[in-house]
């Protein structure tokens, strides 16, 4: 095969694969408590501080996971409690909270570390030959290590008795309350989930990105675009939002250039916004 | 009227010793944050006052920039500026109307799709602003744009943009008294009360939301000439961010709330985002707070005060005019009329027709079908098959707003009213419904307007000659009366009931009987009752029909029904 | 005062200037008039964005020049105070930065170090009221009334560069890739001017936006698709550091070379030795450049910010001497006020850099040039253009 066109399909499958992990924490969050988190993208971005912080502490890549989960954790713990519970009965209001949160943590980051972009040296450096192409080491794994984490939440989901209360829970809260489901705790600790998750992309996404304040504005309004597409809170419906905004993307990126790229998945979300607000797999 | 004369000179003389108080430097921070005040006011119009909230309102304003540093760089001296500064600011008016229409028509969007719309709009305008340089110039922007012409220093400058805010204050606050304004508070508390009242709800709101546009216009249109220049983070999200808070911090629903949040959090923003850290952290959590626990905002401790005064009802002294139009037959008939929702089979070829003026019970045991009746017949049901023919036409999945433009009236199960409104302009929606031109609403004294069966049932049901009450505030059985009175001062020729005797007590109930039978032959209309309370039927029902399982079971007399032994066999099935 | 600006953030940096007394203390409405034999300068260093990692070295070698002249004596006696404003901040936040200097604080004189939009900016909201002196690289053409260029010039960067490099390393084909901004547009236009002269043709050109959170991965296999001997870079800050990364990541270093035109110690430390293989850059200043003048410096640098120098790079240097230009200028005009005499003073003016003595002609100034070659994360001049001619014609 073409090494040119195997690359530019591995950078296809690179944007597609990272983009479904940073939905997924917003998608489980909306899928089971009907909250569109905006600041999710700040959870992503706080991920990426973490790596950063860890590497001028010389510590190495690694001690960011943990550090990226107990802080996203704990602020997510929080935020659940202050701001999000009194108001699962006012989804709008939701809305804006989580948005002037989002606010609160990219100044909050900014006052700690100025607007400055920051980088993370790569901790897997070289690239490996995929069909006469070479691609840089450190894509793959990460390629690898989202398709594993999204299919790995989907199989547990499915199969264990965590999983079968939350969707008890979806289907008919009150009921799921009766019946001795602890439907706050639950509650919380999916958000506190939907929160690390984001944490973990962070810190996955760090190396290749210019970290900065900034960095979860992008993430946010394309993931909030892949659930549009994709159909709110349903996981085919997530993974076919990302193929499609991540794909679409892509690959006008690659035949054109990223401003035209960016500009058709704005194109595309108004699209479904205006036409077919439920998405392509809409919850029944 | 004279409250809005001397608000309007106080505002004036305000503006223009302004700047001789605070100097040069204070004049031009104070010129460009008016602008932005502006810009936020139509914000305050659309979120505040019709419930959608914009979040792109910077595409608007940067558009007006750009069009205007356009003009005064190809058209700088001259006399075209006179149309094209004026076309700039209209521009983005027309713009915000034309998404209005599209995106708020044939489906209530619900605030969030409407909200997101409007943000990604605004990203892919900065995408355009940014990239089509020939035109925009690019990131760098437009740059050297020339000034008015004959205004030189900086505190002209500030006399431009203090006339304009004067200006759409001014105009705002007329808006937000006369019948547009209660129409937009109605559309955000009760949309589809409204559309029962006759108005196309997608259009009131494009309306708002263009008026928005024009606000966000002006600001853009002006802020060309001040700055120079024109660069794309002016359709930037940041801004458009901006605008959202500065109006919610300072009240979103007030009328100075937003340029109030504007001017004073724009410039301490301006000038303790260097000095103070963790100020713009400081201002998020008062986003946050107001969110929670603030919604009405600074100004709103201070406004509703005022607002009192002006808010009172006015005398009901003008005869409002005839409704238009309606059309000579009375009467509908339904067709083998099938309704389903998703698999759930509704009504199952239900046949059913009246054709002279007359009282009619609809009866049945729940889920017989008779609400879905009512909803399939004003377009609140999608019909799969079978034809509705109303008021003498086929009118199969009409919209509710074009029905109640004919004649048709129809009251809720639950009362549906607008519980924040007082008593009168709760009337006023209903009186302006089908009636009012588009010119009586932005005239004051359409509030005065009156009609016979409004008179007639302030004289029937006294409590509804205190017109300053809050509909909220009155009791269950009072805000049902309130609503069936919403209904028959329209006039309508057909008149759809839902239970209208919920939880009336014995004396309210006769007298709501007398009511609907007084009106019905003064309008020599057909009045169809949804209910339940057989005492009630017997009183009022010229004829009954029975539903059952989507289907008509069975009609008559009130004797006729009693006697039939198939009605009597679905009741004791049904409650057995 | 905080000598410290190795981690200075945006804000701690203006608290420090605060507490030397540039002193924005309380809400501006409290502040008046200050006395009278105080110079107010105002900087615009990116603090913000993209750019912003060459705040923190813009920010301390004025500190340093500054803190020099004032030492002995001032500007023409009178002492020099800093107030700094954001040049990272987009065009027109920047032109209400610069309106606000000079109107509330009064500001005499603006030394600044940031993009040519910017500049543009800034350029229309002061109207040659005061002197402005521009000290980074830039696109050129920049005659506008008292405005004062110490930049490196396109005639100065490139154009000995490309020649050396179309010679020596024989290359025929090239790839532009840049911010979509004024800088690497109109550097563009004069490099693919070079390129033709030299007998190289432009295979591909692309711009992506400034300021937004651009990814690389497309461009580099666009490039990798189209082989080209060379990639002319004129990205800026953080998408140059970004852009390098990824171009090495997918090893087209090896078979690639790249010249950047904003190549300096500060972006190479963030590209990182294993990005920077056969990467070059074309500047007049490099902190490894070997005279006697820079060694004295550096010393004083290191001495006036122990114990934790901040980094140097050529954007800081540029800007200390520019201070020293600023310097040499008002005092041969006598004074701020008239911008004719100013720019009648310009001509032949000569003043002090970090390197020795500088003399500016048309507003400009005639350089010597080096061309270095990446090794790890430090350069190695590898060829020195001696008074290279800056290529404008202001009046």
């Amino acid at each position: 095969m073409d090494p040119i066109l195997t690359t530019n399909i591995l950078n296809v499958v690179y944007e597609v694969s990272t983009l479904a992990v940073v939905v997924l924490g917003l998608a489980v969050v909306f899928g089971l408590l009907n909250v569109m988190n905006l600041a999710h993208g700040e959870f992503v971005m706080i991920g990426a501080y973490c790596a950063f912080f860890v590497q001028t502490q010389d510590l190495p890549f690694l001690a960011a996971v943990p550090l990226a989960l107990l802080v996203c954790g704990f602020i997510g713990l929080v935020v659940e409690r202050i701001l999000v519970r009194p108001l699962y009965a006012r989804p709008f209001d939701t809305l804006l909270a989580t948005w002037g949160l989002s606010m609160l943590l990219r100044e909050a980051v900014e006052a700690i570390y100025g607007r400055g972009f920051r980088s993370v040296a790569t901790p897997l450096t070289g690239s490996v030959d995929v069909l006469g192409a070479g691609y840089p080491a450190y894509r793959l794994l990460l390629t690898a290590v989202s398709i594993a984490l999204v299919a790995g939440l989907v199989w547990w989901f499915v199969q264990s008795a965590t999983g079968r209360r939350i969707r008890a829970v979806v289907n008919n809260p009150e009921l799921a309350g009766s019946v001795g489901i602890p439907v706050t705790a639950l509650a919380r600790n999916t958000f506190v989930f939907g929160c690390c998750l984001a944490a973990l992309a962070g810190v996955m996404l760090a190396p290749l990105l210019p970290v900065n304040p900034t960095l979860g504005l992008d993430f946010i309004l394309k993931s909030f675009f892949v659930l549009v597409v994709g159909g709110l809170g349903s996981l085919v419906g997530l993974i076919s939002g990302a193929g499609v905004i991540g794909g679409v993307e892509s690959v006008v990126s690659a035949v054109s250039d990223r401003t035209w790229g960016y500009s058709t998945v704005l194109v595309i979300a108004i699209l479904f916004l205006w036409l077919r607000p439920n998405g392509l797999f809409p919850r029944t | 009227m004279a409250s809005f004369l001397v608000h309007s000179a106080a505002l004036v003389a305000a503006l223009a010793v302004l700047p001789q108080l605070v100097g040069e430097f204070w004049a031009y921070t104070l010129a460009l944050y008016f602008l932005y005040a502006i810009a936020a006011m139509g914000i305050g119009l659309c979120w505040g006052q019709a419930g959608i909230l914009p979040l792109g309102q910077s595409m608007f304003f940067g558009l007006a920039a750009y069009l205007s540093g356009l003009s005064l760089i190809h058209f700088g001296d001259s006399w075209l500026l006179l149309v094209l500064l004026p076309a700039s600011a209209l521009a983005p008016g027309l713009l915000a109307y034309g998404i209005g229409v599209l995106v708020f028509r044939g489906r209530t969007l619900t605030g969030p799709f409407f909200a997101m719309i409007t943000l990604a709009l605004t990203l892919l305008a900065f995408q355009i602003a940014n990239s089509w340089n020939d035109v925009t110039g690019g990131f760098n922007g437009l740059k050297n744009i020339p000034g008015l012409p004959g205004l030189s220093d900086f505190t002209d400058l500030y006399y431009i943009s203090a006339s304009a805010l004067a200006v759409c204050v001014l105009g705002v606050a007329w808006l937000r008294r006369a019948p547009a304004g209660v129409l937009w508070r109605a559309v955000a508390e009760n949309e589809q009360r409204v559309r029962f009242c006759g108005f196309a709800v997608q259009n009131v709101k494009a309306v708002v939301f263009g008026i928005s546009g024009v606000l966000a216009g002006i600001g853009g249109a002006l802020y060309a000439p001040q700055q120079n220049l024109v660069t794309p983070q002016l359709c930037g999200f940041i801004l458009s961010a901006d605008l959202v808070i500065w109006a919610a911090v300072g009240g979103r629903a007030t009328l100075y709330g937003p340029v109030v949040g504007a001017v004073l959090i724009g410039i301490l923003t301006a000038d303790l985002r260097d000095e103070i850290s963790w100020w713009e952290v400081i201002l998020a959590a008062i986003f946050i707070v107001v969110v929670l626990y603030f919604r009405q905002g600074l100004m709103g401790f201070v406004e509703p005060r005022f607002e009192r005064l002006w808010r009172r009802a006015a005398a009901r002294d003008i005869e409002s005019p005839a409704r238009p139009g309606a059309p000579d037959d009375t009467g509908f008939a339904l067709d083998d009329v099938h309704v389903r929702v998703d698999r759930v089979r509704i009504l199952e070829g239900l046949d059913l027709a009246v054709d002279r003026p007359g009282v009619y019970c609809l009866i049945g045991p729940n889920g017989a079908g008779k609400t879905s009746c009512f909803n399939a017949m004003t377009g609140e049901l999608p019909v799969r098959s079978g034809r509705i023919r109303i008021l003498g036409r086929e009118r199969t999945g009409a919209a509710a707003d074009v029905l109640s433009r004919i004649g048709v009236g129809r009251k809720f199960q639950a009362p549906s009213l607008f519980p924040d409104l007082t008593v009168a302009e709760n009337f006023n929606v209903g009186l302006w419904g089908g009636r009012a031109r588009l010119a009586d609403l932005v005239r004051m004294r359409s509030h005065r307007w009156s009609s016979a069966i409004l008179r007639e049932a302030q004289a029937r049901f006294p409590f509804l000659a205190e017109e300053d009450r809050r509909a909220g505030d009155l009791s269950h059985g009072q805000r049902q009366i309130l609503e069936l009175v919403m209904v028959l001062i329209a006039e309508p020729r057909l008149i759809l009931l839902d239970e209208p005797s919920a939880g009336l007590s014995q004396a309210e109930s006769r007298e709501v009987v007398e009511a609907i039978r007084w009106v019905g032959s003064r309008l020599q209309a057909c009045t169809v009752i949804v209910e339940h309370d057989m005492t009630f039927v017997r009183e009022i029902a010229d004829r009954i029909f029975v539903l059952h399982q989507g289907r008509l079971l069975a009609s008559g007399t009130v004797a006729e029904i009693q006697a039939d032994e198939r009605v009597r066999a679905v009741y004791v099935g049904a409650s057995a | 005062m905080p000598r410290n600006f190795g981690q200075v953030s945006r804000r701690r940096f203006v608290a420090g200037a605060a507490g030397s007394g540039a002193a924005i203390v309380a809400p501006a409405v409290f502040t008046g008039a200050r006395a009278a034999d105080e110079l107010k300068m105002a900087t615009f260093f990116p603090l913000s964005g993209p750019a912003a990692l060459f705040g923190p070295t813009g920010t301390a070698c004025t500190r340093l020049a500054v803190d020099e002249i004032n030492a002995a004596g001032g500007i023409g006696g009178r002492k020099v105070t800093i107030v700094p404003a954001d040049g990272g901040a987009p065009p027109a936040e920047a032109a209400k930065a610069a309106i606000r200097l000079m109107l509330r604080d009064k500001v005499e004189l603006v030394v600044g170090s940031h993009n040519s939009a910017v500049r543009e900016a800034i350029v229309a909201a002061l109207k040659g009221k005061i002197p402005y002196v521009y000290t980074p690289l830039y696109e050129g053409g920049e005659c506008n009334p008292n405005v004062y260029v110490t930049a490196d010039t396109p005639q100065q960067q490139v154009q000995p560069s490309i020649t050396w490099l179309a010679r020596t390393l024989g290359a025929k084909t090239y790839y532009l890739i840049g911010n979509d901004y004024v800088w690497p547009r109109k550097t563009n236009e004069q490099a693919k001017k070079y390129i033709a002269e030299a007998g190289g043709s432009v295979v591909g050109e692309e711009y992506v936006p400034l300021g937004a959170p651009n990814k690389f991965e497309d461009a580099v296999t666009r490039i990798k698709a189209k082989n080209p001997d060379l990639v002319v870079i004129t990205l800026v800050g953080g998408d140059n550091v970004n852009f390098n990364r990824t171009f090495a990541g997918f090893g087209l270093d090896k078979s690639i070379k790249r010249i950047s035109y904003l190549l300096e110690e500060l972006t190479l430390l963030g590209i990182g030795d294993k990005s920077s293989n056969g990467l070059y850059s074309a500047m007049s200043y490099f902190v490894n450049e070997k005279s006697e003048a820079n060694a004295k410096f550096k010393a004083s640098f290191a001495k006036a910010f122990a114990p934790k120098p901040p980094p140097l790079s050529m954007l800081g240097v540029d800007s200390y001497s520019g201070v020293y230009c600023a310097k040499a200028l008002i005092e041969k005009a006598g004074g701020t006020g008239d911008a004719g005499r100013l720019m009648a003073a310009s001509n032949a003016l000569r003043y002090r850099t970090a390197t020795g003595t500088a003399v500016m002609t048309n507003r400009h100034v005639v350089k010597d040039m080096f061309l270095a070659e990446c090794k790890g994360t430090s350069f190695e001049i590898v060829e020195t253009f001696k008074a290279v001619a800056h290529g404008q014609a202001c009046s």
